[in-house]
């Protein structure tokens, strides 16, 4: 029993191509633990200190360096702590969606909940308040300490300077009236010595700029207790503005409250309508349907959630998958057709070697235009509709943006399959198709028996390759489109500059990373599936 | 009909040669198969026997001449006349019980999926393959690969059988159990069989007659020698058998005169295998003949009209 659940596991480490896994799970059954903790050390703890390294050239040596309008390059604990807040906006959202829906005891008893941690957070926010403007108070004191040496020291500079020259300026105009008439070396010279003062008046004031700079520059220093103020003031505020919403949520604006007093419009109008007479019946009549319809919109409405993170990378799988599909769709028949017969991929070989290159930030635009013109209005065509009435996919609402995304993910990613498929297809073993001549099999059971089966192998190696461009390729796509994903989340931080956007777009990077290598990793593991060989796919 | 049940006429295979002429690779090939025989084809390598071999199956185009199998000019391959190559060629995606409904599938498509899979497991177990079914090819080893080929060539219950050196890349133990295989399975469903090989005692164990070809280019039959031992077959006697060492030294010699330095078109050696008159041999020595080239039209020479009247 335990001897097959460890071949087992062995067999899944092998077919994910996760070998670092292998030592633990021999280690776990006693099998020479010398050799596994050698090759737990090489697998394992190298690659981590590697890692710990990455990241403290990150932090301590790159950070600092780069310097932007935006702040310094984020350390590895500022993006952790983005990463942070990016989760926690995405629970509190998700919270006050909950809440909007709530209803009887649980909504009750979740508001004097909120209400409770609303009214403990009062004095929290009045501190943190409080620590901000002492933290102020002593920057200011520290730095107009630091300053008013420098600053004593340029009104002097200046001062005497002034001075100074006065007195030359005085000197040499005096000196002017004894200059003899005409071109003599005593005229030269004076010229000299205007020269000499006016760079030395320079000299004077490039020195009193570089004091003034220094100054400049302590005053616009960041205090780290200023700072760590802030970031907890906004923290707390914005904690008080959840708590203020979700009170409101699952107040007086919950679904359950606009529910009761729609019902009592409702039940308002009807008393109206029963008791009115001759015209003012018809007028009345009307309400009661106006309010019946708001009624019954009302009971359906949900929490106008914004897009979040997980949801942004949620549609950006479903995007890409989307374009990896129809890219594939049309890959692998033409990619067939083409490895069958050598007319057919004469006759597209010049389709291939002319899109192939073009890069997605052309097909983009022509994608998003065509993409709109078909489906001018999302909210009537009747292929948005449909999507949108999907299970699961509905949500993530289908719009032209996203179809162009998806398409231009395709145009991008279906040139990989298709030469692989014409390639597998062409390169059938001569063998394979002796035996397939022998049993005078007809074409298209050649076909699926054995010219398929012997090409999968090379067509999932090019359907990972489409997954992995795929996936490059969406990210620009969305940037450009606001197809609501990932890369529109880049776009949307880069515009917003705010003080942690440039940390939010840094753990898009890892994001985006993780993802990418868990694709390759799901195809891999198609890709060794259907490897009849047992040979091991290249990593 | 049954003693001209595969006739193989005239046979030519030439590839174009911008150079000059056409390269006649094999030129001329004759020879008549008795329905239910083992045809045995030796001669060095290079000499042709694999492309005489895939002409017959239809695998390899043929420049001119015929295939005449069971009263019918062949066109082309099909299952009936199934062949096991050197290699297994088993299809590695499929099981082996896969890769022989293959082609039970296309020999009786009017069968029910009950009666096919019968049939395949009836092979397989004839193959001694009852225990690894479901095993793909990659976790069999050469020879039960190769038994997994034989299988899927006979389920199609072909008129005529062809192995392609089908042992050639086998170590010699397995070599034999597969020889005992194929013989056995061979002496219950009476196929005729054409069995290439360069092994001279496996030739002289498995055929009836063994055909001796002349070296490329130009290739031919060069003499045709009946072995006339009964079947079945037990390997120790065959090898115990007073002839055998004659047969096999005949084969021999005309190997070493053929010897790829040789001039092809030299005249066929004489093949004079001494039998020793005994009682036993005796009953044997009427079909223990050996043909010429010329003679292939004509009645076989028995051993007493050549090596007797010598």
């Amino acid at each position: 029993m335990l001897k097959n659940l460890k071949l087992a596991l062995l067999k899944a480490i092998d077919l994910t191509a996760l070998g670092f896994l292998e030592p633990y799970v021999r280690l776990a059954y006693g099998e020479e633990p010398e050799k596994q903790l050698r090759k737990i050390g090489q697998f394992t703890l190298i690659p981590l200190l590697v890692i710990l390294a990455g990241l403290a050239v990150w932090g301590v040596l790159i950070s600092p360096m780069i310097k932007t309008k935006s702040g310094e390059l984020p350390s590895p604990g500022v993006v952790a702590s983005a990463a942070g807040s990016l989760h926690q906006f995405s629970v509190r959202e998700g919270n006050k969606e909950k809440a909007y829906v709530a209803t009887g005891e649980d909504r009750s008893a979740w508001l004097a909940d909120v209400e409770a941690e609303l009214e403990a957070i009062g004095p929290e926010v009045e501190a943190a308040d409080k620590a901000v403007q002492s933290a102020r108070a002593d920057e200011a004191e520290s730095k107009s300490e630091r300053i008013a040496p420098l600053q004593a020291r340029v009104d002097e500079l200046k001062d005497t300077m002034k001075a100074e020259r006065a007195a030359k300026q005085t000197a040499l105009k005096e000196h002017a009236a004894e200059l003899p008439a005409g071109d003599n070396p005593q005229r030269a010279a004076y010229l000299g010595e205007l020269a000499g003062l006016e760079k030395w008046v320079e000299l004077q004031e490039a020195e009193i700029d570089k004091i003034e700079d220094r100054i400049k520059l302590i005053r616009d220093e960041k205090d780290a207790a200023v700072m760590a103020a802030l970031a907890q003031q906004t923290a707390a505020a914005e904690r008080e503005q959840y708590l203020k919403k979700m009170a409101e949520q699952l107040g007086e604006d919950s679904r359950e409250a606009r529910v009761a007093d729609g019902q009592a419009k409702l039940d308002d109008a009807k008393a109206k309508f029963f008791s009115a007479e001759g015209a003012a019946a018809y007028n009345a009549a009307r309400k009661v349907i106006s309010a019946e319809e708001r009624l019954a919109k009302t009971e359906e409405s949900t929490y106008a959630k914004p897009a979040t993170l997980y949801f942004q990378i949620q549609r950006s799988i479903l995007c890409v998958f989307s374009g990896f599909f129809i890219g594939s769709a049309i890959a692998i028949p033409i990619g067939v057709l083409c490895g069958l017969s050598s007319t057919f991929m004469g006759a597209m070989t010049p389709f291939i070697a002319l899109f192939k290159p073009v890069s997605p930030i052309v097909w983009l635009p022509i994608a998003l235009i065509v993409a709109s013109a078909l489906i001018p209005d999302p909210d009537k065509h009747w292929l948005t509709q449909w999507m949108w009435e999907l299970p699961l996919i509905g949500q993530y609402k289908i719009n032209p943006a996203f179809l162009a995304s998806a398409v231009t993910v395709a145009l991008c990613s279906l040139w990989a399959t298709m030469v692989n498929t014409a390639l597998g297809v062409a390169s059938v073993d001569k063998d394979h198709l002796n035996v397939a001549k022998v049993l005078r099999l007809g074409f298209w059971s050649r076909l699926f028996k054995i010219v398929l089966p012997s090409s999968l192998p090379l067509v999932f190696a090019g359907l990972r390759i489409s997954l992995g461009v795929g996936w490059m390729v969406l990210i620009a796509a969305e940037l450009l489109s606001s197809s609501e994903g990932i890369g529109k989340f880049v776009w949307d931080q880069f515009n917003n500059g705010a003080s942690d956007s440039f940390a939010k777009m840094m753990v898009v990077v890892f994001i985006v990373g993780a993802i990418g290598l868990l694709l390759d990793r799901i195809m891999v593991v198609f890709q060794r599936l259907v490897s009849f060989e047992g040979s091991i796919a290249a990593v | 009909m049954t003693d001209r049940y595969v006739e193989i006429v005239n046979l030519v295979k030439a590839y174009p040669n911008p150079l000059g002429d056409a390269i006649r690779v094999v030129d001329g090939f004759n020879l008549t198969v008795r329905k239910g025989e083992v045809i045995g084809v030796i001669g060095h390598s290079g000499c042709g026997k694999s492309t005489v071999l895939t002409m017959v199956a239809g695998l390899n185009d043929i420049t001119s001449g015929d295939v005449v199998v069971d009263g019918k000019v062949t066109d082309g391959p099909g299952p009936d006349r199934a062949v096991v190559f050197q290699a297994p060629c088993l299809l590695p995606w499929m099981t082996a019980f896969g890769n022989v409904m293959l082609g039970v599938k296309r020999v009786y498509p009017h069968g029910t999926k009950q009666q096919r899979k019968d049939i395949c497991e009836y092979y397989l177990s004839l193959v001694g393959l009852a225990d690894a079914m479901h095993k793909y090819p990659r976790e069999m080893s050469g020879g039960m690969q190769q038994r997994v080929g034989i299988a899927r060539a006979i389920a199609l219950k072909p008129k005529m059988l062809l192995l392609d050196e089908p042992f050639g890349r086998l170590d010699s133990l397995t070599r034999m159990d597969l020889q005992e295989v194929i013989l056995g399975i061979l002496d219950r469903e009476k196929i005729t069989t054409m069995v290439i090989t360069h092994d001279v005692d496996e030739a002289v164990y498995m055929s009836d007659r063994i055909c001796m070809m002349t070296n490329g280019p130009r290739a031919r039959v060069g003499q045709v020698l009946e072995i006339p031992f009964e079947r079945p077959r037990i390997r120790r006697e065959v090898l115990e058998h007073e002839l055998y060492y004659d047969l096999r030294g005949c084969l021999i010699d005309f190997l070493e005169k053929f010897d790829k330095h040789k001039h092809p078109d030299e005249n066929a050696p004489d093949c004079k295998p001494e039998p020793e008159p005994s009682s036993e041999a005796g009953s044997l020595a009427p079909s223990f003949g050996v043909y010429t080239d010329d003679a292939l039209s004509g009645s076989p020479l028995t051993l007493a009209e050549i090596g007797g009247g010598a």
